[in-house]
């Protein structure tokens, strides 16, 4: 259920670590650490969570038993692209659903995934509050108002161009 | 004491001229100013592409002028929103909608080089002239009353100065000069209701903890604002912070607390991010910390990210998750103002009801009482979203009806369409028809209705909106984000749930009706907390309300709104599709639409994944495609068993 | 001591024990099923140990509601008897029911709420639970068979207390919320006696000892 950190992955953490021993070490500063963590990290690996008993002095799965309560906290690498579908009231009404469904079906992963190379994640939001825009994805925190099916499409394809012209770049400028 | 109180006045006093003079120097000056509103929602249609434009246009052509950025208005369907006051034009400031990257540039060059103000972009002058109209002549405009909402959109939410400036933190200093049970007392007189949902009296609520005999008490403000759809809390604290900070230092002083934590939702990341530069700055003015402007008094806030979960904005869960647990609710009593925060005696406010404080002390609660009705005195702040034309935030008074708000104010429904429902108050409000738009905006009236205050979301419903269907969104909203303590919650809406989703799909049976209203009954009688107790109101009120919808579904599989994607398919009228357009063809995700003989359009229905975008594609020009419910019955169109080639 | 009356019965209690305390102290059943005697806190989540008190509007918890003086309570209404039956039908529907295999056959909780509120074990009004077959064998004195706890949660809470640290805590949220065994940081020991008490304490066979 939980995912190991890589080498590089353990590094970064003990980097953290040094960090959070000089800060609050109370129980009431659980999930500020956790989330320390996250935004470091990106995911809490299996590692993180005994790091954080081992700090607070509690058990491994009391922390991960506090973490899978919230949304926020995640147990799984995310994509190199994540995407986040909202599914507020607004957007449900104008859509969202089919949006979500889109971005399924060109992923072939479902919602709360990763794809196997890691390139993209797809996650449903509640509300990310731009409900005049209806219905809105998130796309590495940009955000894009109005989606329809051709836009999801369209999405992709400036994925595509964008990374075409950062590799013909590259050869440009080593040739 | 006297002494003190001169020694406070003194204090604010000096900070309040320093800022004022700060903003006398910057709107007393000639030179441009471009107001740009940079809360999400403008970032979100685009505002930091335009605020960029606009840098790079005004160096491109060497001109020198301000670029202001503000929160937000509450105009979220007219963002990106700038103001540009340009005193040597002779112009009064002048409000633009809907600024893109390509008016910007426009406005550089031909406003502030050349004179000419562009008047076809703009949306209105902010003051009356004799030469534009005024902005205030719209009723989306003039028919607010915005007491919390004041300052929004005039100042630069990132300092503090502009806040002093137009008259902030005026109250804190009344309110150190004044006895604590002074301060309960004009909250009190004032007749506030809690914003959160329940709208509970806060002058009561103080006056509980007030009289807690406790060494360490706690303030804390509750921005989880959850509701989806709903973002007024994330707005205010994006674009004026220190309205609600006052209202908490005020808060403190009047119960005695020593610690304040704002809890706001760490989905906000632009909102922690003011929220904890507004502190520092209050920090640095000693509006915070120790002894106050040197008065006997200290007090402090900090910052708590909350995780996302739904549940954390009810009182209880939200206290277990700032100590670190689960956020489950527990059983009251004991009620926080007694045993809160780390057993500590605990006044947990929203934002709206602290932003409301400063006011009330400034003008008095009598004032405050002429606003609004006589049991919910103030204003509310709506965020009304969906089918209709003007969506963003709306601050009225209490007591104006749904229709005034929904069709005066913000335009009515779109698209040519009928009013079906509006939904109040989010995952625990109910659905209300037509019939009640005349029914007045308060705690109570809405109560009555069987809908609630809520948070204050609101979304609005046209007639192509299935309430089957609304009513299974909320359901299974409200069923992930409950906690799983307890058996009703827990267990009772997912069995709700699988019953709306299983008529939805046109596998309704007619006894699920019955089944529907007794379990929603029960689960409502039978919850822990308020989340369960609410969750079923959307089945409740849409059984009550809408009922035969229901009744379409499990009888006829039919959906009259046309929404539930099992029960419709499209089609296309061959009478009105033009033989020559290609755009279904070419939008469709699944190439799910073939060309028939004669090259018009027909459907693949095994195909078809009914997602609407040839609909969309084709209304503007030809409006050819077409919904039906029950599946069967839309028209067939033979698929050629060749291709048929382009140019036959 | 203060004076009460459960279903017409004149009943003295200690002051600050709460109603379903007294009653089971007088032999007066009221179902229950999350709720351990002695405990300081009780989580109000099992939604059974409902009672009418005169002057209320509504039924309220027993597990929640201090005993006071010449209070009137009724244990045995309409009102009381839907809202428990409602609640159990509710556990069950989420409970792999699969008595002949189950250790706790004939000892079982719910089968005796069951039968006291005569509900059947599986009720007509929900469709049948799908087993997850989820087993959690990480634990070395104790197995935590998913599908047959209803998350009450003694072992969470009354172990916490008992012990004064848990041994289990609970994990994910909602519908998807399970039962985890907790292990002791690094270089402490792990208390056989006490895990072992908590499955004891188990009112479903959710928790099993090993072997």
């Amino acid at each position: 259920m939980l995912t190991h950190a890589t080498v590089e992955e353990s590094q970064k953490l003990e980097a953290v670590r040094s960090r959070l021993m000089e800060g609050q070490r109370s129980r009431g500063s659980l999930i500020p650490i956790l989330q320390t963590i996250q935004k470091e990290m990106g995911y809490l690996p299996a590692e993180a969570l005994d790091l954080v008993a081992g700090l607070l002095n509690i058990s491994a799965g009391e922390v991960y038993g506090v973490a899978s309560f919230y949304n926020q906290f995640r147990f799984n690498p995310p994509g190199k692209h994540q995407i986040k579908v909202c599914l507020g009231t607004a957007c449900h009404v104008r859509g969202g659903d089919i949006i979500l469904e889109n971005f399924e079906r060109k992923l072939d992963i479902k919602e709360g995934h990763t794809t196997e190379d890691r390139e993209f994640s797809l996650e449903r939001v509640a509300c990310v509050g731009c409900c005049a825009l209806a219905p809105v994805v998130l796309m590495n925190e940009k955000t894009h108002g109005y989606m329809s099916p051709s836009k999801v499409e369209g999405l992709f394809t400036q994925l595509e161009i964008a990374k075409k012209k950062s590799e013909s770049n590259k050869t440009d400028g080593s040739e | 004491m006297a002494q003190n109180n001169d020694r406070i006045n003194q204090a604010l006093q000096a900070l309040r001229e320093k800022a004022a003079g700060q903003w006398r120097e910057f709107t007393g000056s000639t030179i441009p100013r471009i107001h740009i509103g940079m809360a999400t929602c403008g970032l979100a249609a685009g505002a930091q592409e335009t605020r960029d434009a606009f840098e790079a246009q005004l160096k491109k052509d060497n001109i020198q002028a301000v670029i202001h950025p503000i929160g937000c208005h509450g105009h979220c369907y007219a963002e990106p929103l700038v103001i540009i006051d340009h005193p040597a034009s002779g112009l009064p400031p002048i409000m633009y909608q809907k600024v893109n990257e390509g008016k910007a540039v426009m406005l550089v060059k031909n406003f502030l080089k050349g004179n000419d103000p562009l008047l076809e972009h703009m949306y209105g002058a902010m003051e009356e002239s004799d030469t534009i109209p005024a902005v205030m002549l719209f009723p989306r405009f003039n028919m607010e009353k915005r007491v919390i909402m004041d300052k929004c959109g005039r100042i630069n939410p990132a300092d503090i100065n502009e806040y002093l400036a137009l008259g902030g933190y005026a109250a804190l200093g009344a309110a150190l000069s004044l006895a604590p049970e002074a301060i309960v007392e004009t909250v009190t007189a004032s007749g506030l209701r809690g914003r959160g949902g329940a709208g509970f009296p806060t002058g009561r609520k103080w006056q509980f903890a007030a009289q807690q005999n406790a060494a360490e008490k706690v303030v804390v403000c509750n921005a989880d604002e959850g509701d989806p759809g709903a973002y007024m809390d994330r707005t205010i604290l994006e674009s004026n912070p220190h309205q609600v900070i006052e209202g908490m230092i005020i808060c403190a002083r009047a119960i005695g607390a020593g610690r304040g934590v704002m809890y706001v939702r760490a989905e906000y990341p632009l909102a922690v991010k003011l929220v904890t530069r507004a502190l520092e700055q209050a920090r640095e003015l000693n509006l915070l910390g120790q002894n106050i402007l040197g008065s006997d008094f200290s007090f402090d806030i900090e910052v708590f990210q909350g995780s996302g979960a739904f549940v954390c904005g009810e009182e209880t869960a939200l206290i277990r998750s700032v100590e670190g647990y689960r956020g489950m609710p527990r059983h009251r009593p004991p009620f926080p103002v007694e045993h809160g925060l780390n057993g500590r005696p605990t006044v947990i406010n929203n934002v709206k009801t602290l932003a409301t404080i400063a006011p009330i002390i400034e003008n008095g609660a009598e004032w405050f009482r002429s606003i609004g009705t006589e049991k919910s005195p103030g204003t509310a702040i709506f965020s009304i979203v969906g089918h209709v034309l003007y969506p963003g935030l709306v601050e009225i008074p209490m007591g104006e009806t749904l229709r005034s708000l929904i069709f005066d104010i913000c335009g009515g429904i779109p698209d040519k369409r009928e009013f079906k429902a509006v939904q109040i108050g989010g995952p625990s409000g109910g659905c209300l028809p037509a019939s009640f738009l005349d029914t007045p905006i308060d705690f109570d009236s809405l109560t009555a209705a069987g809908a609630m205050m809520g948070s204050g979301g609101m979304v609005v419903m046209n007639d192509e909106t299935c309430m089957v269907n609304v009513a299974r969104y909320f359901l299974d909203f409200t069923q992930k984000e409950s906690c799983g303590k307890c058996t009703f919650c827990r267990i009772g809406t997912r069995h709700l749930l699988e019953i709306l989703d299983r008529i939805t799909k046109g596998q309704g049976k007619p006894e699920d009706l019955a089944r529907l209203e007794w379990l929603a009954a029960a689960v409502k009688q039978g919850s822990l907390c308020g989340l369960g107790k609410t969750a079923p109101n959307p089945v409740i009120t849409s059984l009550k309300y809408f009922r035969q919808e229901y009744e379409a579904h499990i009888n006829d599989g039919v959906c009259p709104a046309l929404m539930c994607r099992d029960l419709i398919a499209y089609y296309i009228d061959l009478d009105k599709c033009a033989r020559g357009c290609d755009a279904c063809v070419g939008c469709c995700p699944t190439e799910a639409i073939f060309t028939t003989a004669n090259r018009k359009k027909g459907i693949d229905q095994e195909k078809c994944i009914k997602c609407g975008e040839c609909r969309h594609v084709c209304i503007p020009l030809y409006n050819a495609v077409g919904k039906a419910s029950p599946p069967g019955t839309v028209p067939m169109i033979e698929k050629p068993k060749v291709p048929v080639k382009d140019n036959d | 001591m203060i004076k009460l009356y459960i279903d017409n019965w004149e009943i003295h209690a200690t002051e600050g024990i709460s109603v379903l305390q007294a009653a089971l102290d007088s032999e007066i059943y009221i179902p229950n099923l999350c709720w351990v005697r002695e405990m300081t806190d009780p989580p109000a989540s099992c939604r059974l140990c409902f009672v009418e008190i005169a002057g209320r509007p509504a039924p309220v918890t027993a597990c929640t509601t201090i005993v006071e003086n010449d209070m009137e309570v009724h244990t045995d209404t309409e009102a009381v008897r839907e809202l428990q039956r409602t609640s159990l039908k509710l556990l069950l529907s989420a409970h792999h029911v699969d008595c002949g295999h189950c250790p706790a056959n004939k000892k079982c909780e719910l089968q005796n709420l069951a039968r006291f509120l005569k509900v059947k074990l599986k009720p007509a009004e929900f469709p049948t639970y799908q087993p997850t077959g989820l087993i959690d064998t990480s634990h070395p004195h104790l197995d935590y068979n998913r599908d047959r706890c209803v998350l009450c949660g003694r072992c969470v809470n009354a172990c916490r207390d008992k012990n004064g640290r848990p041994l289990f805590t609970f994990a994910g949220r909602g519908s998807e919320t399970i039962v985890t065994p907790l292990f002791p940081p690094a270089g402490q020991a792990l208390d056989k006696d006490a895990s072992l008490v908590c499955v004891d304490l188990c009112p479903t066979g959710a928790l099993t000892r090993k072997g």
